[in-house]
């Protein structure tokens, strides 16, 4: 795993992982109740054949009342979950760690949902759950003794450009000594 | 800064050595010192070996790979916000 674009990937699924689940977590029932735009209607038909579901989970209901902004986070949660660099299964795996670390509620029971779904096991799912509880002991000792990376020399350097893109030009040689 | 002084590995009693000769094993690189967080569970060698052998368990290959566990343990890194 030491292609940069597998990491950029996975950061970007963090991103929406949390994105998604502060919205449904939050207690915004202080708010007036989302009234679905009808336009919403349409990305609302791609998120259930998505998911194959019936309902629409709940932060892009909570969102529904602008259909321009719900269609433009679906598109991006979407994309972030198809498959790519990374795997779906694994995707769905990382945003339910993310989602038992961040304590959210609508996040891990939807992304144990979803392993499930897609065929991760019993097995699976404790393998996830005990990577998180042991990376959730050693960031807190790190953390507490305030310990400095010492482990960078591990992941060497990606050179490739970023999609689409040139690659870096060499870099100049230092001059040599007189 | 770390709020303790790390001891060197030579500090650290012979048994203790076997385990962070493990340490280099597990991540196949050759460190001139044991990494911080090594050195940090050979403190208490009995919660160190019950820690490390639970890793190693939850790290092991089963329906995910030795790689993406790796990819679950830096998410949930970085979600703590930890830069260690």
């Amino acid at each position: 795993m030491s292609d940069d674009a597998l990491w950029y990937e996975a950061a970007l699924l963090v991103g929406l992982t949390n994105a998604l689940n502060v919205v449904a977590d939050a207690p915004l029932a202080v708010l007036e109740p989302a009234q679905p735009a009808p336009a919403a209607e349409v990305v609302f038909a791609e998120i259930r054949a998505c998911y194959e579901r019936a309902d629409v989970p709940s932060p892009f209901r909570r969102v529904a009342a602008d259909p321009g902004y719900l269609a433009d986070l679906w598109g991006a949660t979407r994309r972030a979950f198809t498959d790519h660099h990374l795997g779906r299964q694994l995707k769905e795996a990382l945003a339910f760690a993310v989602s038992v670390t961040t304590r959210s509620q609508f996040g891990t029971a939807f992304h144990l949902g979803e392993m499930r779904r897609l065929g991760v096991g019993e097995g699976g799912v404790m393998e996830v759950l005990g990577v998180t509880q042991m990376f959730s002991s050693y960031t807190k000792i790190a953390d507490t003794l305030q310990l400095e990376p010492d482990m960078s020399a591990i992941a060497p350097v990606d050179w490739s450009p970023a999609p689409g893109g040139t690659p870096p030009p060499p870099k100049p040689l230092a001059p040599e000594a007189p | 800064m770390p709020t303790v002084r790390l001891r060197d590995a030579s500090e650290y009693p012979g048994p203790v050595q076997k385990l962070f000769e493990a340490a280099k094993a597990w991540f196949n690189h050759d460190f001139a010192q044991p990494p911080a967080m090594s050195r940090v569970m050979a403190w208490d060698t009995e919660l160190g070996a019950f820690h490390g052998r639970a890793m190693k368990r939850a790290m092991t290959p089963g329906e995910f790979t030795r790689a993406e566990k790796e990819m679950v343990a830096a998410v949930v890194s970085g979600v703590n916000a930890c830069a260690y």
